[in-house]
């Protein structure tokens, strides 16, 4: 009699399923995309443990610290495809100092070793060396994908390696990484015959690269889908590697800035036009609307504008984003204001994702006019946006009670008031009650981050309303521990926590230590923790790492600091490998 | 002797070739050659002129064996008819060619609506007879069966033992979601 359910009385006995072949079950499995669905499998019974296992082609470790990279390749013997993730979120706003890990090393090492038919590695925010890239070009045969964001350490010596090595090379995608430039023409050791290259990503790497290498590249590689160029490309070269490559369905434009000659927009155009395939869009576009016409022609077939890094402004940009009738996704800089985004909110009724990026965080005069209208206006009108990120000067309640009510359908929400504080401007109250409602009536919320100025109140909603939250980032909040457990108790399914300037203390984490075995990863910087309650945590759960980090300019050496010592940041892990052995001084696993 | 019957009766006068095959319980099926050699077991077998008075198979009872041949037959019409429609420049041809796709799409999912027993058959014939669209069919469908649903949930749809212990079933969970997913 199996465990857990009782058997029906008369029903007719189920087939012999354990009598398939291992093949059928791996088959079977490998119609479950999805992570959790195979660890379910996994987890039924030691012959699919065992098929499952086998038979896993992509795995995803989303913190490289959660197991050791040797267990990894001998638990998973036939993977394909690795994606790799290392420092913490907040890394991204300089929060993580140098030197604290995330090396990739040991992970192309383990995957050099176990898995010498793999065919993708993805790593993100790790420290990736050039003798990494070597070591990745020297073992897969069949290697075909390297995709890196935001990394660091390696330099244009180590994609020579992946150029010159990497016979099969499909995709190479390099996303906002720190690459030193040695001068070295890379792209020059990519073999005349050398043609299978389907994505082309160096829009992130400062310095010149040899155009008319790239031009024969470009040419040779049929396939080529994505090209997406750094910002060394003149734009008359932009415009003769998109004739060269009408095929294309994503473009990167680089730095698309020239002063205005008929001949080159005609070159432009012309180049454009061919572009049938056309449907993604980037690029760092300064101030030229005048060529912006050029493009005219692929907007309609546009998908996917990226328009993050682009200081263009004015009517021109707003003419030519409402001509792209079926965009779902748009990044923009606030430079569109409210009067654009009131635009995009009549054209662009199929957008699925909007991002509003600052032009200007620092700069507290205000010079653009983005306010909360510009959202209240596209969450009204775009009746499939589902994704925000926003970043403003002002907010009120009502707004983001009006956009809750009009779009419940939001699965992450990412509200980003620049100066921290700022209550609603109108009533002055804290914006507890708009982002309570925003918990309140979407539903399937899987992403929120809140600002402006917010009592334990709006905590006391999410904890009770978000239950499908996985990831939620806090900062400038909250008034006491009450905050802080409001969330840890509530918020079923929340995977990530990331907390910064609250005034959190250590209690909250202590009565609800369980919690943080559920959750991926919690970070706090700049609370209200000591260093003995994190001892203590630590002790209580001892399979969780709980890392304390503190100023590394600091002389002071972590050992003689006492229990009431200040932590400056908390970094709580869940783990199967231990603690880790490659803390730098300035960080302690108690 | 032709190592493939010549098909004399029927409606269809273009002579296409039919084949014979036997089920275990010795019940004979006639079917097209082409729909046959869907199963690239078959299709092995009539290659090396094993197809004398039929193909027995002692793996696969008359009624799964129909089942499976229903699908052959189906999907090998539909192949056809398309590619009657590409070669036509008959713009009625190329408009009726999605809505072909949809009718074999909506025959997949009531061929593969059945009972824990025929889909386990399904799987066993598909696998053994190497019909790669069936298999892959069937599996979708397991896998339907599966996604979503926690390990307990999983071994009451399919009635497995759990001989894991208490201790090896917390481990694996934790190395599962703690790691790798």
């Amino acid at each position: 009699m199996g465990r857990g359910g009782s058997r029906a009385a008369p029903a007719a006995a189920a087939p012999p399923w354990h009598a398939l072949p291992d093949e059928v079950w791996e088959h079977a499995f490998s119609f479950l995309p999805s992570a959790s669905d195979r660890g379910a499998v996994a987890g039924s019974c030691h012959s699919w443990l065992r098929a499952e296992r086998r038979s896993r082609r992509r795995l995803i470790v989303a913190n490289c610290y959660a197991a050791a990279p040797r267990d990894a390749v001998e638990r998973f013997p036939a993977v394909r495809a690795a994606e790799v993730k290392g420092k913490p979120h907040f890394a991204d706003f300089g929060l993580v100092p140098p030197a604290w890990g995330a090396a990739a090393e040991p992970w192309v090492a383990a995957a050099a070793d176990g898995w010498p038919l793999l065919e993708e590695l993805s790593f993100k925010r790790m420290v990736v060396t050039d003798e990494c890239l070597e070591m990745i070009a020297a073992s897969f045969r069949n290697f075909q994908v390297l995709r890196l964001v935001s990394c660091e350490g390696f330099s244009t010596a180590g994609l020579a390696a992946i150029a010159a090595g990497c016979r099969n090379l499909r995709e190479l995608d390099l996303q906002e990484n720190e690459i030193e430039d040695c001068s070295i023409h890379w792209l020059s050791l990519f073999p005349e015959s050398f043609t299978s290259l389907v994505t082309l990503n160096f829009s992130c790497l400062e310095g010149d690269v040899n155009i008319t290498v790239l031009e024969r590249l470009v040419t040779r590689c049929r396939n080529l889908k994505t090209l997406k160029l750094n910002n060394a490309i003149p734009l008359d070269k932009l415009a003769s590697l998109v004739r060269k490559a009408p095929q294309i369905v994503e473009l990167g434009t680089g730095r698309f800035s020239a002063d205005y000659h008929p001949d080159l927009f005609a070159k432009l155009e012309a180049a454009c036009a061919g572009c049938k395939s056309l449907r993604r869009l980037s690029g760092a576009w300064d101030a030229v609307p005048e060529y912006l016409p050029a493009f005219y022609c692929v907007c309609e077939g546009l998908t996917s504008l990226n328009l993050s890094y682009a200081t263009v402004r004015g009517p021109e940009l707003i003419k030519f984003i409402s001509r792209c009738k079926n965009l779902q996704l748009l990044w923009v800089m606030d430079l569109i204001e409210d009067h654009g985004l009131a635009v995009v909110a009549s054209s662009c009724n199929k957008l699925q994702e909007l991002r509003v990026f600052p032009s200007a965080p620092f700069d507290a005069a205000e010079q653009v006019s983005l306010t909360e209208r510009g959202l209240v206006d596209v969450s009204a009108s775009c009746p499939m946006l589902e994704s925000v990120l926003y970043f403003c000067r002002r907010m009120t309640n009502e707004a983001l009670i009006t956009i809750a009510k009009n779009r419940p359908n939001f699965t992450c929400f990412r509200l980003c008031i620049i100066e921290p504080h700022t209550p609603d401007y109108i009533t002055h109250q804290p914006l507890d009650a708009g982002f309570s409602a925003i918990v309140e009536s979407c539903k399937g919320l899987r992403r929120l981050s809140v600002s402006g100025l917010l009592t334990d109140r709006v905590f006391k909603s999410i904890g009770a309303h978000a239950n499908r939250l996985e990831m939620l980032s806090i900062a400038f909040a909250g008034n006491s521990d009450l905050g802080l457990h409001y969330i840890l108790s509530g918020c079923k399914s929340l995977k990530k926590l990331e907390i910064r300037d609250c005034p959190f203390g250590d209690k909250p984490l202590l009565a609800n230590a369980a919690k943080l075995e559920t959750m991926r990863s919690l970070w706090m910087s700049s609370c209200s923790l000591t260093l003995g309650p994190c001892q203590q945590l630590a002790r209580k759960m001892p399979r969780l790492n709980v890392e304390v980090m503190n100023d590394p300019r600091r002389a002071c050496p972590l050992d003689s600091l006492t229990d009431e010592s200040p932590v400056e940041t908390l970094y709580v892990y869940r783990t199967i490998a231990g603690p880790r052995s490659d803390t730098p001084a300035y960080v302690q696993i108690v | 002797m032709a190592s493939a019957g010549e098909s004399g009766d029927g409606a269809d006068g273009k002579g296409v070739t039919t084949i014979t095959i036997i089920s275990s319980d010795n019940e004979a099926f006639e079917v097209l050659e082409a729909a046959a050699s869907m199963s690239l077991t078959i299709r092995h077998l009539i290659e090396d002129g094993c197809a004398d008075g039929g193909i027995p198979l002692p793996n696969v009872t008359a009624g799964i064996l129909a089942k499976v041949l229903e699908y052959c037959s189906k999907h090998v019409a539909a192949v056809a008819a398309s590619s009657e429609a590409g070669s036509s420049s008959n713009a009625a041809d190329a408009a009726a060619a999605p809505e072909k796709e949809e009718d074999l799409a909506s025959f997949d999912k009531a061929f593969i609506d059945v009972e824990q027993d025929t889909l386990y058959d399904l799987l066993m014939a598909a696998n053994y007879l190497e019909v790669k669209g069936l298999l892959d069919l069937a599996c979708q469908k397991v896998a339907d069966m599966i996604k979503g649903k926690t390990p307990d949930a999983i071994r009451q749809t399919f009635k497995i033992k759990n001989d894991f212990s208490p201790e090896q079933e917390e481990k694996i969970r934790e190395e599962n979601q703690w790691a790798f997913e």
